[in-house]
């Protein structure tokens, strides 16, 4: 089948708008052809996705003198001859209300935890947690569950040759709590424990909720297998999405059946590259949602993802205030903007998410956002990395390569350099890495196509879909201010060669064409890490010119604030005009 | 492009669903005139339940323990009643800790449910019930003015409308409400001052409307006992012109102010609405339309957010705000007399 697909569609469904990407092959290669956008319409007052994909599509056909869609109103598949319509369509979603759910362990720093990293694989939240050590007892349990009224309840707990009994008493607490529930709110049940009591759990909680089974996640001791539950949990969201907008089920009989999870799609991605790239680095993919945030870390096929809901540019904004300050998000700007107006502006931006900034202080203001929320999501998505990921650090950003940035606050930024500063000052990258931009918003449509057209997805990265913004240096150490931490020879393709020396506390950008081959040997000075084998160690880099050329980020790690509002603000001013000067 | 509404509508069809998200005892009748304060349906939102070991408090097996059982699934029983028992030497008995309901009873064990207050869900609005949802709740009709607002704080009441000024564009001051507004629903531009909220509250006053509001009274306006509702957002902008305008001419007059939380989700904003004395040929105001030259239009972000405009033309392509950013927009002819362009994501379409 993957072979037969010349033509394809990817609608991908977010929280704010809804995309339609157009794939074709072209001279023997697949490639991205065009993309159609309109509001997204899953929520009120239409409550059909369909609304929204129809009037994407129309825009798509607009754009690329394309017809996908009949005069009858049907989709035109396979593709003709006449170049009209598409050989497959593949789907992913975002949008519509975080699933609600309660995760059940045993030991809350073990299967609790797993429980909890497996919710925080899709759009999410965890309303509460029940473990053996939470010192609630039976009735305190099952009152939980009756008033959080959770749609999916995570059960995991004991290795497959392990704990039996303590986990039948949890099953217990479920079964009767789910029982409770009228019908419209059975929740499902996705039992990923002890394998051993499948039996013992189909019989005591099959007819009283939506029971799923899946391999057990903690099968042996100290081993951790997210993915097969990971897949049954995800049929559980679109079972849920299905019941909530409708319009899915068109989309699923255009799909044959299929669609994914916008942040499952990007980690299928984000996985592939870490296994293609520098197998001693992961790959980081990060998409700033309108809702969500998605953080998807891999190193060399193990995956850590992590989907942040309610935290986002839109209707996820008001809740940065809840994790982090306001005055960690009033740092992060050029000018002072009083306080009262950032918390307004805010508050304002969960009610129209989909509103543009207009003038340079509200664009600052969004800016100085997207910065605290890819923070709070490196803070927490630390927490969660696979045993191969290297850091110079353990607070800091693991080495990766390449950093794939995703979001419309990035690729609808007035400025390459904007979105770039936003992602060095947000996610503090460490050692050599490159910044990428998900210009064209594919990361999602590549992730659901990979399983059908794999050689599709492939050729569409291998072209320019992911913008390269530039190589970063980002040396790890602290020294004072204007110390030199590192020398840098140059040598270009052309021959030249020069010398550089980097002082702390500077943002510097070595100016080269984009695509241009640039062969740098890293000399860390004061015992400063490059991420070359341990701190003090040189080495040689090949880097590859960026939009902005390669960035010298020797700032430090993590960045360190002033307690002078108006030196950040001066501050903020320099970094940006340093890279804009080389756009 | 899909233009969503803003609702300003001197006279409209209303319909409203008012349901609970979960299954209760529904009072309302169809065709029943109601206030927004009558209640509609009524369920236990926080059920609490108590698992009694009936075998181990009377120290025998489970199975004797169903034996000795006296009551049944589904038995409302007051505090003390037995439940089961007697046995043994000191007859021993298992009783109800509190009054409620047996939920389940077999292997030993019964949940018991305590009886609580139930949450009662109000009409919201002044109008007939024309139809009733099992288990759920009910549709009620009316027509009127409906004003859609952005931001409330959960609660409704229904009170005579008091506006501060005409043109509702100043800050609402501390001593600007007492006790000529005691009872009344009063209506201002801004209010940036808590003290308002508190000595509006000391009046006391039956509920607020506010054109804006600082997001840093949120907490506030949370605890005041009457409902708050904000029409245009947060910061310090006066009301819009159409909604001050319905306001103000329908002083006086009985309002039904439904403060309930915005659900982006399910589409419920907090709104007023205000029955009027008409007969059938009302319409019911369109829900989602596209963006065209001559439409009516309500800014909700920016430096205009609040204002409202007519279309001038739709731009035909991408066009390049101050802040640098590139998005579809339109040229409006705002109220104010300026014509500025505004992008298309930060525009409603004006229902009035």
């Amino acid at each position: 089948m993957a072979t037969e697909v010349q033509s394809l569609l990817a609608i991908d469904i977010g929280a704010t708008n809804t995309k339609v990407n157009l794939f074709d092959i072209v001279g023997g290669r697949y490639r991205f052809i065009s993309y159609g956008e309109a509001p997204s319409t899953a929520g009120a007052p239409l409550f059909d996705i369909g609304e929204g994909i129809w009037e994407a599509i129309a825009a798509l056909e607009r754009k690329s003198h394309r017809k996908i869609i009949s005069e009858e109103g049907a989709l035109i598949a396979p593709s003709t001859p006449e170049n009209t319509g598409v050989d497959l369509v593949v789907a992913t979603m975002s949008a519509g209300k975080p699933l609600k759910v309660l995760a059940v362990g045993l030991q809350q720093d073990v299967s609790l935890q797993a429980a909890e990293q497996l919710a925080a694989t899709t759009y999410a939240r965890v309303v509460d947690t029940i473990s053996l050590n939470d010192r609630r007892s039976e009735s305190e349990r099952i009152n939980l569950i009756a008033q959080t009224r959770p749609e999916v309840i995570l059960m995991a707990g004991g290795t497959n040759d392990g704990a039996s009994r303590s986990l039948l008493n949890l099953i217990e607490v479920v079964g009767l709590a789910s029982y409770l529930q009228d019908e419209s709110h059975k929740p499902h049940v996705l039992y990923i424990g002890n394998e051993e009591l499948h039996s013992e759990v189909k019989s005591s909680l099959s007819r009283i909720t939506d029971l799923h089974l899946a391999p057990n996640i903690l099968p042996l001791v100290g081993s951790k297998t997210l993915y097969p539950a990971q897949k049954e949990y995800f049929s559980i969201f679109k079972e849920v999405r299905k019941k909530q907008s409708s319009g899915i089920s068109q989309l699923l009989s255009w799909t044959n059946g299929q669609f994914a999870s916008s942040a499952t799609a990007i980690s299928r991605v984000v996985r592939f590259l870490s296994k293609k790239y520098e197998p001693d680095k992961g790959v980081l993919g990060v998409d700033l949602g309108s809702q969500s945030t998605v953080f998807s870390a891999a190193f060399d096929g193990e995956e850590a993802l992590r989907v942040f809901p309610y935290l986002g540019m839109g209707t996820g904004s008001p809740t940065v205030l809840e994790r982090s300050s306001l005055g960690k998000i009033t740092r992060w700007l050029p000018t002072a903007i009083p306080e009262s107006r950032v918390e307004d502006y805010l508050h304002q931006k969960y009610l129209y998410p989909a509103s543009v900034p207009t003038e340079p202080g509200e664009l600052a203001l969004e800016h100085a956002l997207a910065r605290q929320v890819l923070r709070i999501a490196v803070k927490e998505g630390l927490k969660f990395l696979p045993d191969g990921a290297r850091q110079t650090q353990p607070d800091l950003l693991p080495l990766v390569e390449p950093i794939i940035g995703s979001g419309k606050v990035l690729t609808e930024a007035p400025s390459r350099a904007h979105s770039t500063l936003i992602l060095l000052d947000g996610l503090q990258p460490t050692g050599v890495t490159t910044l990428a931009l998900d210009q064209n918003g594919l990361l999602p449509a590549l992730g659901a196509v990979s399983p059908h057209s794999p050689l599709l997805a492939v050729q569409v990265i291998e072209s320019s879909t992911f913008l390269n913004l530039g190589t970063v240096i980002a040396p790890v150490g602290y020294a004072r201010p204007g110390t030199p931490i590192l020398r840098m020879q140059i040598q270009r393709e052309d021959g030249r060669r020069s010398t550089r020396e980097i002082k702390y506390g500077s943002l510097m950008v070595l100016p080269t064409h984009q695509g241009e081959k640039v062969t740098l040997h890293l000399r860390p000075l004061h015992g400063f890490d490059v991420g070359m084998g341990g701190p003090g160690r040189s080495g040689r880099v090949s880097a590859v010119g960026g939009a902005l050329g390669v960035i010298i980020d020797a700032r430090g790690r993590p960045l360190q604030f002033s307690s002078d509002p108006e030196r950040n603000q001066k501050r903020n001013q320099q970094w940006l005009k340093i890279l804009q000067k080389f756009e | 492009m899909t233009a969503l509404p803003k609702n300003i509508l001197p006279l409209t069809n209303i319909r409203r669903e008012r349901v609970l998200p979960i299954l209760g005892h529904v009072v309302a009748r169809r065709l029943q005139k109601v206030t927004p304060t009558n209640v509609i349906v009524e369920a236990n939102l926080k059920p609490e339940f108590i698992l009694l070991d009936v075998a181990e408090g009377l120290n025998v097996s489970p199975r004797r323990a169903d034996e000795l059982l006296q009551r049944q699934e589904g038995d409302e029983l007051a505090q003390g009643d037995v439940i089961a028992g007697p046995v043994g030497l000191f007859q021993r008995v298992i009783r109800a800790p509190f009054p409620g309901v047996i939920r389940i009873a077999g292997e030993g064990k019964i949940l018991f449910e305590k009886a609580s207050q139930a949450y009662e869900l109000q009409a919201g609005l002044e109008g007939t019930v024309t139809s009733i949802i099992p288990e759920r709740g009910a549709v009620i009709e009316t027509r009127g003015v409906l004003i859609q607002g952005v931001w409330g704080n959960q609660k409704v009441t229904y009170g005579v409308m008091n506006p501060l000024s005409q043109l509702l564009d100043r800050e609402v001051q501390q001593d600007q409400i007492d006790i000529s507004h005691r009872g009344s629903i009063v209506a201002g531009g801004f209010c940036t001052d808590p003290e308002v909220l508190e000595s509006a509250q000391a009046a006391p006053i039956k509920g607020l409307i506010l054109g804006s509001m600082s997001s840093s009274l949120i907490p506030t306006a949370r605890k005041m006992a009457y409902p708050i509702v904000v029409i245009d957002g947060f910061g310090k902008r006066p009301m819009n012109r159409a909604a001050a305008k319905l306001l103000t001419t329908n002083q006086e007059r009985n309002v039904s102010l439904n403060a309930q939380r915005y659900d982006p989700y399910q589409g419920n904003y907090p709104e007023i609405t205000i029955t009027l004395p008409v007969s059938e040929g009302v319409g019911f105001p369109p829900e989602a339309e596209d963006f065209t030259a001559g439409q009516d239009v309500y800014v909700t972000s920016g430096p205009a957010a609040g204002q409202t405009g007519s279309i001038q033309r739709v731009l035909g392509e991408k066009y390049t705000f101050p802040s640098g950013i590139k998005a579809w927009g339109a040229e409006v002819s705002l109220k104010s007399g300026n014509t500025l362009v505004i992008p298309l994501a930060n525009m409603r379409v004006l229902n009035q």
